[in-house]
């Protein structure tokens, strides 16, 4: 039987016992009813009355190629967490990557909807012209990892290294989206915070049970770290980012891999 | 809104009490409804954070309690399943830690 997650006698969710709290996050049913609090109302990711005001051609230009290769990292993860399942070392796992699952397939739903939004009347075929050989190159490798059945690699390579670049990447471009793309956006990040959280911690508690395993993904972290680099470069500059803007973001994506004692 | 209501006078003697809080949902809504009070957005420009308040490192959400938090506490973070201990930092300020 399942831990349930009982109320605390203190009433206050922080005085759970530690496995009570995994076990509870882990659950379909809390994805549910988390996921339920902010798409509830939403049609193709955003409000319906959201007006969808016209972007000037250059603009409309620039976003289609941004939405493009988000949804190449989409794809990327949905085809890498749904791989992911089969090696997952146990039910918690299994339960929260299947979950990951359902919020790849909408994200990658909602862009290719908002390509259509946009004009885009074959999104797939766009999506291949004008898809970043640097992220093409990324799900290459981070599949391979997922087909050779290394947990550790490959939770690495998707759900620290792709889905903190979305996360810092996301959150910064909402910020100066047109309406309609920054709502979808901010729903995107909603799911990107439990997917990066379940990254980090994973990793973190399998590095704390084997630190040998540092040094093997600080070369895997080498290896790909360029990639996903060129890939936020190009992405800052279609949406416009500053180059401090850019900078910082480049520091925010690096900050797990240096609490996972990676940098080095 | 975060509001002080009493002092928990069950703390260990070299402890001065700690405030205690009523929590009040603040809109947050990653979570389920009955988790959401724990939890808020941080504002950026203009906003603190509240004795019982600390930010999650790994998401950038608040967490809150129900109680006054102090250097070695445990804080879960809902939205990103992390758990977190407490520390005080050089400055004087109390920030969350990953605990793996």
């Amino acid at each position: 039987m399942p831990v349930r997650a009982p109320e605390p006698s203190s009433g206050d969710i922080h005085d759970l016992e530690p496995q009570q709290f995994l076990e509870e996050v882990h659950s379909f049913e809390f994805w549910f009813q988390a996921v339920e609090g902010y798409l509830s109302g939403l049609t193709w990711g955003h409000r319906p009355d959201t007006p969808d005001e016209p972007l000037v051609p250059a603009d409309r230009e620039r976003l289609i190629s941004v939405l493009c290769n988000y949804c190449v990292g989409e794809t990327a993860a949905l085809e890498g967490s749904s791989g992911l399942i089969a090696i997952a070392p146990n039910r918690l796992s299994k339960i929260f990557l299947s979950t990951q699952v359902a919020d790849e397939g909408r994200h990658l739903e909602v862009f290719v909807r908002r390509l259509r939004d946009l004009g885009v009347a074959d999104p797939e075929a766009e999506i291949e012209r004008r898809a970043s050989r640097s992220l093409l190159l990324f799900k290459r490798r981070l599949l391979e990892l997922v087909a050779s059945k290394d947990w550790e690699a490959a939770i690495f390579a998707q759900n620290v290294i792709l889905e903190s670049l979305e996360f810092v990447v996301f959150t910064s471009h909402a910020e100066d989206a047109d309406p309609v793309t920054a709502e979808v956006l901010k729903a995107v990040i909603k799911d990107e915070r439990r997917h990066i959280g379940f990254g980090e911690n994973e990793l973190g508690r399998r590095l704390a049970d084997s630190p040998h395993s540092r040094a093997r993904i600080a070369q895997i972290r080498k290896e790909l770290d360029h990639l996903v680099l060129d890939t936020l470069e190009e992405t800052s500059g279609n949406i416009g980012l500053d180059r401090s803007e850019h900078d910082r973001l480049g520091r925010v994506y690096l900050e797990s891999v240096e609490r996972l004692g990676l940098l080095r | 809104m975060t509001k002080p209501v009493q002092s928990d006078t069950t703390s260990t003697e070299d402890e001065r009490a700690r405030q205690r809080f009523i929590l009040e949902d603040t809109g947050f809504d990653e979570v389920p409804k009955k988790y959401r009070k724990f939890y808020r957005k941080w504002k950026a420009t203009g906003d603190a954070l509240a004795p019982n308040e600390v930010i999650c490192p790994v998401c950038k959400v608040v967490i809150r309690s129900s109680r006054e938090l102090r250097p070695g506490d445990r804080v879960y973070c809902m939205p990103c399943m992390s758990r977190l201990i407490v520390v005080r930092t050089d400055a004087g300020t109390l920030e969350a830690h990953v605990a793996y």
